[in-house]
């Protein structure tokens, strides 16, 4: 009934996630305001500027339905509180290896 | 089986020709996603983890071999080649694309099928017992009753805007097999003192974050009545049930604030004072109607025993233990329902390949009299099985491995996708579900354990229906990362109870052999083999299983 993710202060880097809207892919919003679903190609954000990103990012509903701040690393890598879900997000589910992304699959 | 009349087949077919346009304007831009989630819902489609999920609804959890066909197709064209059953004896697909699930709603219309009802704060998909006309033990058939209320709630104007989802379920037998006692209104039929089959009515049950049982709001209320006296019990939802806190606003929350005497006093109020016309008063003619689709069977006059059966038992323990665990008695001789157990080792509870879905078609179609069956224990069911094909009809699922013979036991356990598929979830529950199978490995092992329910959810929703297992098992997330929350004494049948908390939770691998010691300690002190878990907690109380699950291995 929630999927209200965590809050993230401004200090903590993030990038922008969100699903593709056509295909309900997960993707991650690259610099140049374009969506990857490779988790490196991402924009990390830091400071208070990452608040103009995602309300951009939530503009482009066409392309993207729902982004949200993602928790990562400063070099990009999934870390906070959700890094669990995050991670199973990114590669696929444990169960079924061979259906995610950690399998290959496009 | 019911079959579509032309109002039914113009209705699905202008559902998905009207979704298909909603998705197209979505997908051009027309539409922001805060207006076309609503609409997405009330077609059964969600935002998962990694994609988007179609539910699709099976009513009364009942299929053919030509709608299973079809569900597997579906599953091969427009997923990945499986599907999962659910504890609302529905299907999911797990990795659809928003753009084809038009293309999969027009596949659906073709097999008298769809996804309404499936999501949203509407009436639900109706639920019913798995061996419902096939039972030895049911007062009468309770599928005409289902197909009632769903004819009744569909784009129900009144019902489509509720303060949050309902679910009703139906069963006639006793032993429930159909949970009634945690749905929002559950129908229990039953006779009057005058020899007349009606309906005890039991609202304000339910699972979640606040777990109830339903209470008895009516002992017998005629089946003529039933639609209107539904009626009432919406009406006083609808007009009171909170809508400022979805945590609050389920029908259970409301029944327990007002009090059973205050919220049986309104509805016999609304109840009495609906006027002549607004009255849903069903005439014999129209329940003859539909309960003509659910005649039974031509049934062939067989003798009770097969010898045909026996011979096999006698000569492959396998599948003697298979019929010991997965028949169950049928009320024509000579016949009896095969539960197909979709829990072997390993893989995700409720799942099946679009290769088993077909096999299971097949064998319905050439032993089970067309009928196959979605069991809320998320397995499916044939309900019309000859004893004598029971051994070919082994032998058709073993090479569709589809052969587990723990239908009722340790393994067959109840999980929701948890955090493998669910945006809502917040630990797994299909890893922790497979660990504690593997504790059931050993087969002599399960059947000396005998039954027991164990019941895993991986978030407070409880679709995984944690709070009724014999051992319910509750994913929590601490500070990022997963833990499980133990409960015991739960149980979902004519004696439901909510299961009790047992105190902190445990880390992941943590739960399978804190499970096992509990089970040890079980088997130390159950009377005998007959005594489910339950019981024996209800006898001694929890503390000595309490004491095993947190003692060091």
């Amino acid at each position: 009934m929630s999927s209200e993710r965590p809050k993230l202060g401004p200090d903590i880097p993030k990038v922008i996630t969100g699903w593709i809207s056509a295909t309900g892919r997960v993707v991650y919003l690259t610099k140049d305001r374009d969506w990857s679903e490779n988790l490196l190609d991402a924009e990390v954000l830091t400071g208070p500027a990452a608040v103009d990103v995602l309300a951009w990012a939530s503009k482009d509903q066409t392309r993207a339905t729902d982004p949200y701040f993602m928790q990562v690393t400063p070099d990009g890598k999934v870390a906070g509180r959700e890094t669990i879900r995050e991670t199973i997000r990114a590669k696929g589910p444990t169960n079924h290896p061979m259906f995610g992304k950690q399998a290959g699959n496009n | 089986m019911y079959r579509y009349d032309e109002f039914d087949e113009t209705l699905v077919r202008e559902r998905a020709k009207q979704f298909r346009g909603q998705v197209e304007r979505r997908l051009k831009g027309e539409l922001k996603e805060e207006n076309f989630k609503p609409l997405r819902l009330q077609n059964g489609v969600y935002l998962q983890l990694h994609a988007y999920m179609f539910r699709i609804a099976i009513p009364y959890g009942q299929l053919s071999a030509k709608k299973l066909r079809q569900l597997a197709m579906i599953a091969d064209k427009y997923d990945k080649g499986y599907g999962h059953f659910t504890t609302r004896q529905n299907i999911q697909f797990n990795w659809i694309k928003l753009a084809e699930i038009p293309d999969a709603l027009e596949a659906l219309a073709d097999v008298e099928m769809h996804a309404i009802q499936t999501s949203g704060n509407c009436i639900r998909n109706v639920t019913s017992d798995h061996l419902a006309g096939a039972a030895f033990d049911e007062l009468e058939d309770p599928r005409p009753w289902c197909e009632i209320i769903r004819q009744w709630s569909t784009f129900h104007p009144e019902f489509a805007h509720l303060p949050r989802k309902f679910k009703i379920a139906v069963t006639a037998a006793t032993p429930d097999r159909a949970a009634v006692k945690v749905h929002d209104i559950g129908l229990l039929m039953k006779k009057n003192e005058a020899g007349e089959a009606g309906f005890e009515v039991l609202v304000g049950g339910g699972l979640g974050r606040t777990p109830y049982i339903g209470l008895t709001i009516r002992d017998w209320v005629s089946k003529q009545d039933l639609l209107s006296y539904l009626e009432a019990n919406m009406r006083v939802y609808n007009r009171y049930g909170r809508r400022d806190n979805k945590y609050k606003a389920r029908i259970k929350i409301l029944v327990n604030e007002l009090g059973e005497a205050e919220y049986r006093r309104q509805v016999e109020e609304e109840f009495a004072n609906q006027n002549a016309w607004e009255k849903v008063v069903l005439p014999q003619e129209e329940i003859d109607r539909i309960t003509a689709y659910f005649a039974p069977p031509k049934f062939e006059t067989l003798p009770t025993k097969s010898t045909t059966l026996d011979g096999a038992i006698a000569v492959d323990r396998h599948f003697a233990r298979w019929t010991k665990n997965n028949l169950r008695a049928h009320k024509v001789p000579g016949y009896t329902a095969v539960h197909i157990a979709l829990k072997p080792q390993g893989v995700a509870p409720g799942d099946a390949s679009s290769a088993q879905m077909r096999a299971a078609a097949d064998i319905a179609e050439k032993y089970g009299l067309d009928d196959i069956r979605v069991a809320h224990e998320q397995d499916l069911v044939l309900p019309h099985v000859k004893l004598d094909d029971v051994p070919a009809v082994y032998a058709a699922l073993k090479a569709a491995d589809m052969h587990a013979s723990n239908a009722g036991l340790g393994s067959d356990i109840i999980a929701c996708p948890g955090l493998d598929y669910c945006n809502l979830s917040n630990a797994r529950s299909i890893s922790v579900a497979n660990e504690i199978q593997a504790l059931f490995a050993d087969p002599d092992f399960e059947d000396e354990v005998g039954t027991l329910h164990i019941n895993v959810s991986g978030c407070i929703n409880a679709c995984g229906h944690h709070h009724v297992g014999h051992i319910g098992i509750l994913g929590v997330d601490k500070k990022g990362e997963e833990f499980y929350q133990i409960l015991f004494g739960g149980r979902a049948d004519e004696k439901a109870t909510i299961a009790e908390i047992q105190g902190p939770g445990l880390k992941h691998e943590e739960v399978a052999p804190a499970l096992k010691r509990v089970i040890a300690r079980y088997m130390e002190l159950r009377t005998s083999k007959t005594e489910k878990l339950a019981d024996t907690m209800t006898r001694l109380g929890q503390a000595p299983f309490k004491e095993a699950l947190y003692a060091s291995a």
